[in-house]
This record gives C-alpha cells, sequence and structure tokens, in this order.
C-alpha cells in the first residue's frame, strides 16, 4: 500500500524515524486539487527516495504541483530541491516574514488568517497554538475539513504500528506516547499554562472542526477519536509543566 | 581589517575595535577573541510600523530596521564558528571568514540548533574548511534527520579549550527546537543566548555594540522582537519564565551577552536587560503574540 486514503482526496504517506522510545512520524499528506496534486510538507531528506517513489505511484506518474509547508524546519523543508527537480518548479506556499531567510526565496508568502486558494482548493492559515518555530502555520482544508498540523498533535508508536490511525493504535503505551512526544519536541511546554493551551486549541476546533486531524508527527486522528486524544493531551501538558518546578536563583 | 577596494564606514568613537563593511557584508570584534559577522537581513517594514505606531523613541521614521543574523568567530590557538547566517548570506560568510581566519584553519563549527536562519550555510563551511569539526548540541533525538549524526555531540558538562579561550555549553533556558544549546566563553565571560536578548536595529546602528548606540534598548524594543519570536510566552505562566530568567541572571551575572539576532550587550550593562525580559513575558502573556518574524 503506497499511501492510506483518508477520505475527501487527502492521502497519508507515512514514514517514521526510531527514537529511544518509540518511533516519531515524519509523514506527509498527498491532497487531489482540481488543477494537481498538493504536498502538505516534504518530509525529510533520510526518507527521500521511499517518498519520490510512493507519490510518483500515487499521482500516477503526474508528481504534484505544489507543496504548502508547515514551516522551514528541514524534516519538514528538506526534500523540496529534489522534488523540484523531479517535477519541475511547482508552487511553495509558506509562511514567514522574509522567504529568503528561511531557505525559500521562491515561495508564495502567507500569513495566519489567510484564506489561500491552492490548485483550485480552499485552505485556511491557522496560527498553531503547538509548534517550535514562530513562522509555522497549520492548514484547514474546508472540502475535506481536514486540519494539516505540525509540530503539534504528534505522538510516539511501537515499531511495525506506523501504518495506523491514532485510535487503532493499541490502548496501552498511547497516551504516553503523547506526552513522550510532546515532552521532546516542544521544550517550551515546561513553562506553559495547560489551560491556555488547551483553550486556544479547543477554539480552533470549534471554529474549524475536522474530520481528521493530520499530524506530520503522528498518526492522523479521526473526528470520532478527536475527545480521547485531547483528553490525553490535557494530561500530557499537565504532566510536563509539573515536571518542571518554578526555579529558584541558586 | 578593511579589505583593498572595500567600501568601507568610519567605526563609531567608542568602537575599540576596527569595524569593516565590505562588498560582502559586515564584520568587526567584539572583544578579545570574538569576531562578529552580521547579516542584516532587509528592511522590515513591518515591524517598523508596529514600533511606530506603539509610541516608540527609538526608532526615527525613514530609517532601515533590521532584525540581523550574527554568526560569532571565537580565535584562541584554535578557532571555532558559532552558527551560520541564514542561506541568503553565504556570499558575506564566507568571505569573512577568509579574511579574518587568513592562512588559519577553521578547527569546529558549532551549532546552536539546526534552524534555517542559524544553519544555512553549515555545508558550505564545510565544504571550504574540510577538516573542521562540526559541533551540534547533544539533547535531543533526531540528529539524523539534520544530518548531525556524526557531530561531535556537547552538552552542559563539555568544554572546548580553544588556547586562550575556553567554551562550554550551558543548557538553552529559551527555546526553540528541541536539539538546542547555548555556549558561554569562560575568559571573556560571554554568554551566547541565541535566540533570547534579540531586539531590532535601525540604520546606523548595524555593527554596533549596545554601548555604542545612542539610543536606547527598553522593554517595548525588547518586546518586538520576542512577542514575535518567542510567541509561546502567550501561553506560559509568567511566574516560571521570570523565575529561570532570575536563575539565570543569577548564575551569569556580569557575562556579556551575545544574540543571535541584536546587538551584544557588554557585560556591566547586563543586569537591567534580564529584568526588562521579566516585563516582556508578562505583557506577551498578557496581550498575546505581535506577529511572525
Amino acid at each position: 500500500m503506497s499511501v492510506i486514503d483518508l477520505g475527501g482526496g487527502v492521502s497519508w504517506v507515512h514514514e517514521s524515524f526510531p527514537e529511544t522510545n518509540g518511533h516519531i512520524h515524519v509523514s506527509v499528506y498527498l491532497v487531489d486539487a482540481p488543477e494537481g496534486a498538493i504536498l502538505m510538507d516534504s518530509g525529510s531528506f533520510h526518507h527521500r527516495q521511499r517518498l519520490a517513489d510512493r507519490i510518483h505511484d500515487a499521482t500516477a506518474g503526474r508528481g504534484i504541483g505544489a507543496i504548502i509547508l508547515s514551516h522551514s524546519d528541514y524534516p519538514h523543508s528538506g526534500n523540496i530541491p529534489a522534488f523540484r527537480r523531479d517535477w519541475g518548479d511547482f508552487e511553495i506556499i509558506a509562511s514567514c516574514g522574509d522567504p529568503d531567510l528561511q531557505g525559500l526565496p521562491y515561495a508564495r508568502r502567507t500569513k495566519i488568517g489567510d484564506v489561500t486558494e491552492v490548485l483550485g482548493r480552499r485552505f485556511v492559515v491557522l496560527d498553531p497554538p503547538l509548534a517550535d518555530r514562530n513562522h509555522t502555520t497549520w492548514v484547514y482544508d474546508e472540502a475535506s475539513r481536514t486540519l494539516f498540523v505540525a509540530d503539534g498533535f504528534g505522538a510516539l508508536h511501537a515499531p511495525g504500528a506506523s501504518h495506523v490511525d491514532w485510535g487503532r493504535l493499541p490502548e496501552e503505551g498511547r497516551a504516553e506516547g503523547v506526552h513522550e512526544f510532546h515532552a521532546q519536541t516542544l521544550p517550551w511546554l515546561r513553562y506553559a499554562d495547560p489551560d491556555r493551551v488547551m483553550g486556544a486549541l479547543h477554539a480552533m476546533l470549534e471554529q474549524h472542526p475536522p474530520a481528521w486531524i493530520a499530524p506530520i508527527h503522528g498518526p492522523p486522528i479521526a473526528e470520532p477519536d478527536i475527545p480521547r486524544y485531547m483528553a490525553d493531551l490535557s494530561n500530557a501538558l499537565t504532566r510536563i509543566a509539573a515536571s518542571y518546578p518554578a526555579q529558584t536563583p541558586e | 581589517m578593511n579589505e583593498p577596494g572595500s567600501d568601507t564606514e568610519t567605526p563609531p568613537a567608542a568602537a575599540p575595535m576596527p569595524a569593516a563593511r565590505t562588498g560582502a557584508g559586515w564584520r568587526r570584534d567584539v572583544w578579545p577573541g570574538i569576531h562578529w559577522i552580521q547579516e542584516l537581513g532587509g528592511h522590515r517594514a513591518g515591524i517598523a510600523r508596529a514600533v511606530l505606531e506603539s509610541g516608540a523613541d527609538w526608532y526615527k521614521p525613514g530609517n532601515e530596521l533590521y532584525v540581523p543574523q550574527n554568526a560569532y568567530l571565537l580565535t584562541g590557538e584554535r578557532t571555532l564558528l558559532w552558527d551560520t547566517l541564514s542561506p541568503a548570506s553565504g556570499h558575506i560568510l564566507l568571505p569573512a571568514l577568509e579574511a579574518l581566519l587568513g592562512d588559519r584553519p577553521l578547527d569546529y563549527l558549532a551549532l546552536s540548533h539546526p534552524d534555517v536562519p542559524h544553519a544555512g550555510n553549515t555545508m558550505q563551511v564545510l565544504r571550504r574548511y574540510p577538516q573542521c569539526q562540526l559541533v551540534a548540541p547533544a539533547v535531543g533525538e533526531t540528529h539524523a534527520l539534520y544530518h548531525l549524526d556524526d557531530a561531535m555531540k556537547v552538552g552542559p558538562e563539555d568544554e572546548i579549550d580553544l588556547g586562550g579561550l575556553r567554551v562550554r555549553f550551558p543548557e538553552a533556558t529559551f527555546l526553540d527546537a528541541a536539539i538546542h544549546t547555548w555556549m558561554s566563553e569562560e575568559t571573556t565571560r560571554t554568554l551566547f543566548t541565541v535566540d533570547w536578548m534579540g531586539f531590532p536595529h535601525q540604520s546606523g546602528e548595524s555593527l554596533r555594540r549596545t554601548d555604542e548606540i545612542d539610543t536606547v534598548v527598553d522593554v517595548g524594543r525588547l518586546e518586538e522582537f520576542h512577542s514575535r519570536v518567542m510567541f509561546w510566552f502567550q501561553y506560559v505562566h509568567p511566574h516560571k519564565v521570570t523565575a529561570a530568567t532570575d536563575a539565570l541572571a543569577v548564575q551569569f551575572a556580569g557575562y556579556g551577552l551575545a544574540p543571535a539576532h541584536g546587538l551584544p550587550i557588554p557585560g556591566e550593562d547586563a543586569a537591567p536587560y534580564y529584568e526588562r525580559m521579566n516585563e516582556v513575558v508578562r505583557r506577551v502573556a498578557a496581550g498575546g503574540r505581535g506577529g511572525v518574524l
């Protein structure tokens, strides 16, 4: 199976990387648009050939017509030059104050709050409450009601479980995978007020209700599983914050 | 230090070290053995508008406003480059390195974190100086996704003796990426704070230390930067951040501060900046992020 169909013209092209306490997804998503295929992020150079082969198969050799980039971090943007060599100078859509500084001089710049059309499909550009780089954006695909997210909403998984969505991961260890991922990926959460973060996330989900949450660093989360994921995430944020009590100057 | 044929600019009277603006960019000595290479980037019109709307008196309308990238070259008996500027500035970094090093090798390239504006010329530097040892933060799990799996990993217990200069790698207290470190140089007592303690500057202030400019770096000026780059201040318990800042102020009392996105702050002037940053956190936590950088 080269890609996994989530419905609504969205497919998950999953890749994982082994870490100490589990595997982490470094995945991408393909979106069928009226004027071509859109890739959400470009994946890591580590998986370049496998991703290129699977995208080639999934698009019947046509390749991609655009990339929407969550942010310029290398595991998300590292394949752009190679994919442009494979499939031509397709459009790059990215959010940042200065595309040159992010190594994306050819990108079309979007900003938080934009509603942008890419290859004939509409996306809402959102301000992510769970991100590492300041220029990160999430996008909501109105047609499929898919919320594409990085770096938050990830989860570590056991080897061999890289192809299943979050709700079908074994219950044992699933919540711990949510905690472990956020503890190691978003170090600022040590200072966070979990209620503020969760409040912002709930407001976003209310305004843009997803049929799927589609993380780069975790398995997709189906609509019926979102309440359970949010409960696990809330517990994870509380544990992370509690593990870093306020410092006292020596 | 100026290169033949370069477009030079007279350093400010207070500057104790020579500065040079060449066709390839900026560089100067900031403290003994510490050389500063600066990428200005373009004029930040959006931030300039926000500064004017805030009523700040440090910015003169019509001036260009910059949020720079800084790299620092440390030269003892051995040499170390701290960060590499953005991929848009290989034409600034490499000529500056060649001019500063002359026939000397670059012994170490240390990356604060593998973020594009900090690590964007890593491969170019390693190709130019193939014997150079790449140094990366030990913390984090995904080094292989950044081509850092073969790098020398450093953390708070490590020190590199450059011969006349000694660098250590304290934990990055305020950071974005998981793979991240700060650096200190112990003979000059300089703390390299990467994304923290940055701030914009304007025309005429490039390559000046804070004691060499006529304008103030107040809370509002620090907020313009941190409310964008440390957008997550809007989600924190402010007291946890201010406690961490207070601890830094004690641990690094008297150290000069060398940020990646601002002007260096001499050690004798640094103490008030910690309290200013505490006020920045309180403001962003109350008012939200300022935008995107």
